[in-house]
């Protein structure tokens, strides 16, 4: 029974943070788009702690800036305090990290929503997806609506049969006052997905006015403030307050201890696999049994609100445990909780059965983004949802996909990752999972990007000049410094030197100067070395080329040695289980992840260089054979 | 696909006399030419010219054709370098050629490449995956062989500190803003120092060849009495086997090592292969089917006087097989070559052995023309880098650039885990996890 059917080009289901990338990049390229999310008042709603960016994160926010994306403009309107991390350390793995006001997060979120041309949203929960012949066809809503489109983006987060634990007590939700997605679960599980369990959690909730702040460092922001987008000046940010830091006790470990046996984790409740780098604090406890304290960062909600989250001590215990390891803490002695506490455990789908454009392998139009992959993290999501949203509406336009490559961005990364290896935990960026990090760098991210993503009609004017303007005072930058000579005994090379407390012996220029560690961008601008009309933005980003300069080029010999392999297709035919040479558990990954190159190949743990030639050898032989099929 | 590597080995079999030729292939190839030559050689003409070192001084004279792909062995730009041989001068020459950029070929490559550049036809296929596949058997025995025991355990022991080191540096980049004492830089500095002591220890020994063996594995089998222990005694040229009469007197394998034409080689002599209830010689058999396995080349021993041929059933093995038809002057007819993989011999007087120290040569996998004893070459280089690797992340650290000292020492472990297996980025930060208490 249909009571309405409408047609757009490309469905998002679910308005987090994957689904509003999503929407937004696929109405930027012109595809007439429709949201449909459970509800309006939650789009943009983050479910866990209120803070944007960190290491490895960020720079996956910046990517999205980059491209054009929304994540990273609404930081820099809701964020109440940002640091810079590893200021002490080099460009490549320094982040910035926002705590965000979530009711300004989610307004700015919904502003940009509402700019976008191409874009509606619906309010419905979907129940069902239209699949005919292996392609989709469009989706059903829990009234009986029913929308028709080519391509459908399913982002639905932690609601797939989403499942709340508190204690040993547990019941269906999709987060904390949000219903779960059964029907939708149900029915996936009938297509031939590999769907498996993965859970989270989160602290619970403090009132502000029950805390005693004097007992508490303060921990503010940075001076001068950083901000999330290239677009961004500072201007946009709200009041700036402080975080605070709490520490457990022996005390507070000893109440955990104590409550364990009512832990829905330790009695097994629980089948889900949780984050190792984000454990709760019952895990922590017992996994680290020697630490006398644990650090709490206490975090502030929002600015018109006096709730409070307690970063270090998500936790599934029973509420009166909850309840009591609060109060043990210092300064918490009179805390009261507002929200409790929970675990929730939530279906996720394989992401080997993906394309790395996202689109599922086996249902034609149909893209997955987000922590349905099993990745967690609002960033992860939201840059997922940007690629997924963007390859929905090239497919219907006809466009080949675009994916960027490991050593183009943390996306690339991240997608190659999951397709490649799947994941049996929680997926979450670091920085150490890019062995090219040192090339991508949050502060190159739009010279990395945004020229492509130009290309690809998800940049608009107005950022396209501001960047064009950037690029060339680098470039600007970069032959000033290179046709500067600095001569042993001149003016300028004795000012230099007892600036950087570094000795010219033989003549050189500006640029090759800037490689020694005492010589910074700032030195140069300082001794007057360069013309006072480039932008320090633009010494400094020839700087960080100068100081990585024979590391990147080490880097630009292993990345032509990928691309060659990358070139070589494995094509999906391909029987690995009859390849002779192969051990049994390397053709057994190979069939699971059928890589589809010979360079996403070489990444499967355990495969060997002597591996790769078979394959290689057998995929020329295929392709071979192909060529001579076809002539015939 | 295009190949970014340029990859070279000696492709004639190891031997004194004679002319031994180092081959080339890849982009890197006419600068290499121009280097070693001093000259632009014109493509496709023998041109007989020095071969210099680093210093400009002569290795050798020889003769050096270049030729362009795609019209080449490979497909590539090949560089063929013909030398007075001696493995000596030849190694020599292949060193140089490595120090110019080449990388040392894995076993099959150029016939690899070959394939891949559309040099082989389809029908090849089958043939080239065998090359592969029984290179690769025969390469991993050799790294086995050469990786045995303490040389193992040392690298082992390095790539672990090293390890370590990484997940302090790691951890202290991705982990920044917990709290958690990482090593501090003075701790790193020191672990880097004592590392790199132990590293450059292994290396000094390893050259010196202390502790990595290499070379072929030859193994004499066959039944009771056909002449085993008599071989072993003309190939080694000492009578370290008895021989009787009776059958079932080799009851344990027994070895000697000796040269082939400058390639070191052990052989292995056996217990003959038969049904026995005897304990002793079952234990002595079974300890004849370990040796059989382990084997680069299997001389199989029949009496010449029987009809039977190679080797059956659970006798066979990966590893190249010789037939030696033995005990020619009872059966009578003439010593020397048969065909491929199969001789006459006498073992009592020695006719025919020369024929078949030809065959064995041929057997150890030069038959592609492409080196495959080269493990042990092939871990001192990956040492070399990984050393490199540690004293740049030394020079960093003292810069005090974190993310450069991380990026270093990833790449010391990379070159580490070529001989002892790498461990991905998950592997990486799953010890950091197990290490610290990460996550709030
Ligand atoms: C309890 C908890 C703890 C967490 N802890 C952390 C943490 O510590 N660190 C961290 O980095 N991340 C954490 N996260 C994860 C983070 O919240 C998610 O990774 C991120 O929000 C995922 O984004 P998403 O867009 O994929 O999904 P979500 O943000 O979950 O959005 C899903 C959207 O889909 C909508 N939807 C669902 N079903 C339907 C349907 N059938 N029809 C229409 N719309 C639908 C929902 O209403 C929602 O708008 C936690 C999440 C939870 C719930
Ligand atoms: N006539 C002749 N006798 C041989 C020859 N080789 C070995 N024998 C004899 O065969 C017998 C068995 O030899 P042995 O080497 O012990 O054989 P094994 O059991 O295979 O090790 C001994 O009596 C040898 O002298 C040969 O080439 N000619
Ligand atoms: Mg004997």
């Amino acid at each position: 029974m249909t009571l309405h059917s409408e047609t757009c080009d490309v469905i998002v289901v679910g308005g987090g943070h994957a689904g509003t990338e999503a929407a937004l990049a696929a109405a930027r390229t012109g595809a007439s788009t429709l949201l449909l999310t459970q509800s309006i008042e939650t789009l943009g709603q983050m479910s866990c702690n209120p803070a944007i960016g960190g290491i490895g994160k960020s720079h996956l926010v910046r990517e999205i800036d980059a491209m054009g994306g929304a994540m990273a403009l609404a930081t820099d309107a809701a964020g109440i305090q940002f640091r810079t991390l590893n200021a002490s350390k080099g460009p490549a793995v320094r982040a910035t990290r926002a705590q965000a006001d979530r009711t300004l997060y989610r307004k700015a979120i919904r502003r940009l929503l509402e700019a976008q041309e191409n874009l509606a949203i619906f309010q419905q929960s979907v129940v069902d997806i239209e699949i005919r012949r292996g392609r989709v066809e469009g989706v059903l809503t829990a009234m009986g609506l029913e929308f028709s489109a080519p391509a459908v983006v399913l982002t639905t987060g932690t609601f797939l049969g989403g499942r709340i634990h508190i204690g040993l007590s547990n019941h269906a939700g999709g987060r904390a006052g949000d219903p779960a997605s059964n029907a939708l679960a149900e029915r996936l599980r009938a297509l031939p997905f590999a769907v498996d369990r993965l859970k989270t959690g989160t602290p619970p909730r403090i009132a502000g006015d029950t805390v005693d702040f004097d007992r508490l460092e303060p921990q503010w922001g940075d001076e001068p403030c950083p901000v999330m987008s290239f677009m961004s000046d500072g201007s946009e940010h709200p009041r700036q307050v402080p975080c605070h830091i709490a520490a457990t006790n022996a005390e507070t470990h000893r109440i955990i201890r104590d409550g364990l046996d009512r832990s829905p984790m330790f009695a097994g409740e629980i089948e889900g696999v949780g984050p190792r780098y984000c454990p709760s604090i019952e895990d922590k406890v017992v996994r680290f049994a020697d630490r006398a304290s644990h650090q709490v960062f206490v975090e502030p909600e929002g600015l018109d609100t006096n709730e409070l989250y307690p970063n270090g001590i998500s936790t599934s215990l029973p509420f009166e445990v909850q309840f009591a390891l609060l109060r043990s803490m210092e300064g918490f002695e009179r805390a009261r909780i507002t929200r409790p506490g929970y675990a929730i455990e939530y279906d996720f789908f394989d992401p080997r059965g993906l394309e790395p454009s996202l689109e599922t392998k086996a249902v034609a139009g149909l893209y997955f983004a987000g922590q349905i992959n099993g990745t967690t993290g609002y960033e992860e999501a939201a840059a997922q949802g940007l690629l997924a949203g963007l390859n929905a509406a090239r497919k219907v336009g006809g466009s080949a996909p675009w994916t960027p490559g490991r050593h183009e961005a943390y996306l690339g990364v991240l997608v190659d990752d999951l397709v490649t290896l799947g994941t049996n935990e929680p997926y979450r960026m670091f920085s150490s999972r890019a062995e090219y990090r040192l090339r991508l760098r949050q502060d190159n991210a739009d010279l990395r990007l945004t020229p492509v993503a130009r290309e690809l009609g998800l940049v608009d004017a107005g950022r396209w000049r501001r960047f064009e303007a950037k690029r060339a005072a680098i470039e600007r930058a970069a032959a000033a410094l290179k046709a500067t000579r600095l001569t042993p005994g001149s003016d300028l090379c004795a000012r230099l030197e007892a600036r950087c407390g570094e000795t010219v012996a033989k003549e050189t220029n500006l640029f090759d100067f800037l490689k020694r560690p005492g010589a910074t961008a700032a030195d140069l601008r300082a001794v007057q070395a360069v013309a006072a009309d480039i932008p320090v933005v633009a010494l400094e980003q020839v700087e960080v080329q100068a100081k990585y300069d024979g590391y990147i080029r080490r880097q630009d010999r292993e990345i032509a040695k990928m691309k060659a392999q990358e070139a070589v297709m494995l094509p999906a035919e391909l029987d690995y289980e009859s390849i002779e040479g192969l051990s049994n558990e390397l053709k057994e990954k190979l069939s699971l992840a059928k890589p589809g190159t010979l360079a996403r190949a070489s990444r499967i743990p355990g495969i060997t260089p002597a591996a790769l030639s078979l394959l290689l050898i057998h995929a020329k032989r295929l392709s071979g054979e192909r060529a001579a099929r076809r002539s015939a | 696909m295009s190949t970014v590597d340029t990859i070279a080995a000696v492709a004639t079999a190891p031997g004194r006399g004679g002319v031994g030729i180092v081959r080339v292939s890849g982009p890197l190839t006419l600068e290499i030419a121009r280097a070693l030559t001093g000259r632009k050689l014109p493509p496709r003409a023998a041109v007989y010219c020095g071969f210099r070192d680093g210093d400009g001084a002569a290795l050798d004279r020889g003769i050096a054709i270049r030729f362009e792909g795609p019209n080449s062995l490979t497909g590539e730009d090949v560089l063929e370098l013909q030398a007075h041989g001696g493995p000596m001068v030849l190694d020599m020459l292949l060193e140089r050629v490595l120090s110019l950029g080449a990388r040392r070929a894995d076993p099959g490559e150029f016939t690899q490449r070959a394939f891949v550049n559309g040099k082989m036809d389809l029908a090849q296929a089958e043939a080239v995956l065998d090359l592969v596949n029984s290179a690769t058997r025969q390469a991993a025995r050799g790294a086995v062989r050469s990786l045995s025991g303490e040389f193992s355990k040392h690298v082992h022991a390095i790539a672990h500190e090293v390890l370590e080191l990484r997940v302090f540096c790691e951890g202290a980049i991705d982990f920044s803003d917990e709290d958690i004492d990482f090593l501090s830089e003075s701790d790193v500095g020191e672990r880097l120092a004592s590392v790199r002591k132990r590293l450059s220890k292994l290396r000094a020994r390893a050259r010196q060849g202390a502790l990595l063996k290499d070379g072929l594995n030859v193994v004499i089998a066959g039944a009771p009495n056909v002449g085993k222990s008599s071989l072993l005694n003309r190939l080694s040229g000492e009578d370290r086997a008895i021989v009787t009469s009776v059958p079932g007197t080799t009851r344990d394998t027994l070895d000697a090592d000796f040269d082939l034409d400058g390639m070191p080689v052990r052989v292995v002599d056996t217990a003959g292969l038969r049904d026995t209830g005897d304990a002793v010689e079952t234990e002595g058999i079974n300890r004849a089917h370990r040796a059989m396995a382990a084997a680069d080349v299997v001389l199989w021993v029949v009496d010449d006087r029987a009809a039977s041929g190679g080797p059956g059933g659970d006798a066979c093995t990966g590893a190249a097989t010789i037939i030696v038809r033995n005990k020619a002057d009872l059966s009578g007819r003439p010593t020397g070559s048969i065909s491929l993989g199969a001789v006459r011999i006498c073992a009592l007087t020695g006719e025919g052995v020369d024929a078949l120290a030809t065959e064995i040569k041929q057997a150890a996998g030069y038959r592609a023309g492409e080196g495959l004893f080269t493990s042990r070459a092939r871990h001192l280089d990956a040492l070399a880098a990984a050393d490199a690797a540690l004293a740049a992340a030394a020079e960093r650290l003292a810069a005090n650039y974190g993310e450069l000292v991380a990026e270093d020492l990833r790449d010391a472990h990379g070159h580490l885990g070529a001989i002892v297996g790498r461990i991905s980025a998950d592997d990486l930060l799953g010890e950091i996890f197990a290490s610290f208490c990460i996550g709030k």
